[in-house]
């Protein structure tokens, strides 16, 4: 695609009701979506609780690149490349830790947890415009960060709106009802991350997060097995609620309510087996809430009843189970998907066990869930390049659609379009 | 019973167990496990607990078998065509737990896992150990766990179908 009408071009890759194969194929696009969106937005970061003293930090990407977050000495929360300024190499190889300074192991250039340069060896041989020299070699800050509720965002683009008006209302409230489902009011991340990749385009999984007529079909191999499971009297595992709980007929998966927002952003309502919710555990749990919030309060907060809630272009959050599940593209035919695992303060351990567990069965590699999600992504990939037939459908529910009342039938396809139009806007605006 | 002997038959068991997965006889395979076993993959290097961190495999016998169920049904597009896969033990050692008679031992090997599926082959290596509980001349397995040398890979794994 040539660079004089490229941006036009992309957003014509999206068109009503259905996107070019090329959308999902194109190395040449995946490169344009990491400068033009992913270097734009927002994108999660992780958690205060993972830098809570002065000196933690953990290493992660931002859109692909190598960053350091930690808080510094006097409290506040800082994100850096993680590159020496003088030769380029990284500075800190761990994934977490805590560190007064971070010392380049090549040539011991160090610098502060702020990412300030704070000495190198012999330095008189720098000449004698060193000391004013050394302020310009801090390591390169992210461009903007920001925490909403204790979850640590940034962005690669020095200018953009706010990280609350990125969000908007109803994004921010999943994040709201995670941190506020803590009876002390304070949750952390805890247990470790599961990474899950597959040979498919990251939009692929986006799309299917949303995708309600899919799990009673494609998940049918496990939703059988976990019918013919013989408890024995025993009451169910959390493991097996979970896989049993994609079996909802296809009438009930349409009678469930979604929503689109701006920005590309949507939700899809709860839909867990009933025996994840009515158990003792949870009883004892709401009775710590009532007792914390009072009888209202508490009803309002455990009523908030959404699966995930998507935040364009990668991230999903499930406050009800405590989980943040993000993507990280690798390559137009390669992506990551992360599970984290946040833990409610003053719940009772076993719901952050039960979150544990809930995510090695649908995050783990060795899911029997999302594997076959993953597996389809696959064949996706594999196939679209066959045939002459150029466009991929997405146009069920398009002729109800109005396209900013946005709460609709669960088999709709109104979120993937509305996610894919977010990307056309991205698209044909140039790169920041 | 000497050492030797001991040692002979614990490693001819675990070859069997190989052996079943190998040959696809997965609920032969799973008549091996107690009632109340444990099959864990930890995530994490020298993982302490599977409670409070995330895991590859977590699973008890019942999970086990849904997921031996769904696979030997081939309804899955996951295993479909079905890996092929070869299990390899050496280093195998015993150690007695107790030395009363038919007390639990543990037994340990290294695992090479080769696994082949629609064009690719791809490898795992891994310390495996064993809790063996006896039973008659012969014996079950009451725990196993699998340690995989880059469980814990930044770029996370491609889908698992079949256990280690």
């Amino acid at each position: 695609m040539r660079e004089e009408n490229g941006s036009k071009a992309y957003a014509e890759l999206v068109g009503r009701g259905r996107v070019h194969r090329r959308f999902y194929t194109d190395p040449e696009v995946f490169a344009e979506e990491r400068a033009r969106i992913f270097r734009r937005v927002w994108l999660w970061l992780g958690h205060e609780s993972q830098v809570k003293n002065p000196g933690d930090f953990f290493t992660t990407r931002l859109a692909g690149e190598r960053v350091i977050v930690a808080r510094h000495a006097d409290g506040a929360i800082h994100a850096f490349h993680n590159r020496c300024t003088h030769r380029g190499a990284e500075v800190c190889p761990a994934s977490s830790g805590n560190a007064r300074n971070f010392v380049c192991p090549y040539h011991a250039w160090t610098y502060r947890t702020d990412g300030s340069l704070a000495s190198v060896p012999l330095d008189q041989g720098y000449g004698a415009d060193w000391r004013a020299r050394m302020a310009g070699l801090r390591l390169e800050p992210v461009a903007r960060l920001a925490s909403y509720r204790g979850f640590v965002f940034g962005s690669h683009a020095a200018e953009g709106e706010s990280l609350e008006t990125y969000l908007g209302p109803e994004v921010r409230a999943a994040f709201d009802n995670l941190v506020e489902r803590a009876p002390d009011g304070e949750i952390e991340l805890a247990g470790g991350r599961t990474v899950q990749r597959y040979r498919g385009n990251w939009k692929l999984q986006l799309e299917n997060s949303i995708d309600l007529l899919h799990p009673r079909i494609l998940h049918r191999s496990a939703i059988d097995a976990a019918d013919r499971v013989d408890h024995g009297g025993q009451p169910p595992s959390i493991e097996w609620d979970i896989v049993k709980s994609n079996g909802l007929t296809l009438r009930e998966w349409d009678g469930m309510k979604i929503a689109a927002m701006p920005g590309g952003h949507c939700w899809m309502a709860g839909f867990l087996t009933k025996a994840i919710d009515e158990n003792s555990l949870q009883a004892r749990y709401r009775k710590m809430m009532v007792e914390r919030h009072g009888e209202r309060r508490a009803t309002e907060i455990l009523a908030f009843n959404r699966h995930n809630t998507i935040v364009y272009p990668n991230l999903f959050v499930n406050s009800r189970v405590a989980q943040i599940r993000v993507l990280a593209p690798v390559s137009v035919d390669c992506t990551e998907q992360h599970g984290y695992i946040f833990r409610l303060k003053g719940a009772p351990e076993e719901m952050f066990e039960a979150s544990v567990r809930m995510v090695n069965t649908n995050n783990s590699p060795s899911s029997i869930v999302t594997s076959d999600d993953h597996e389809i992504f696959e064949r996706i990939q594999q196939s679209l390049a066959s045939g002459r037939h150029e466009w991929v459908d997405l146009s069920r529910g398009l002729d109800d659609e109005d396209a900013h009342s946005h709460a609709t039938v669960g088999t709709n396809e109104l979120p993937m379009r509305n996610q894919h139009r977010a990307w056309a806007q991205y698209m044909a605006a140039s790169s920041p | 019973m000497t050492g030797v002997e001991l040692w002979h038959r614990v490693q001819q068991f675990l070859f069997r167990e190989a052996r079943l997965l190998d040959e696809r006889r997965l609920q032969e395979w799973l008549a091996l496990y107690t009632d109340d076993a444990q099959y864990w993959v930890p995530y994490a290097w020298e993982q302490k607990s599977p409670k409070d961190h995330v895991s590859l495999f977590y699973e008890t016998k019942s999970l086990l078998s849904m997921r031996i169920d769904r696979l030997e049904r081939e309804l899955s597009p996951l295993d479909s065509p079905m890996a092929r896969v070869n299990h390899y033990l050496t280093n195998v050692q015993v150690d007695a737990v107790s030395v009363a008679e038919g007390a639990e031992l543990d037994a340990r090997a290294h695992l090479l896992f080769v696994e082949h599926r629609r064009e690719e082959q791809r490898w795992f290596a891994g310390r495996a150990s064993w809790r063996l509980r006896p039973r008659g001349e012969d014996f079950l397995i009451a725990a196993k766990r699998v340690d995989l040398l880059n469980a814990d890979q930044e770029q996370g794994h491609l889908r698992f179908a079949v256990p280690f």
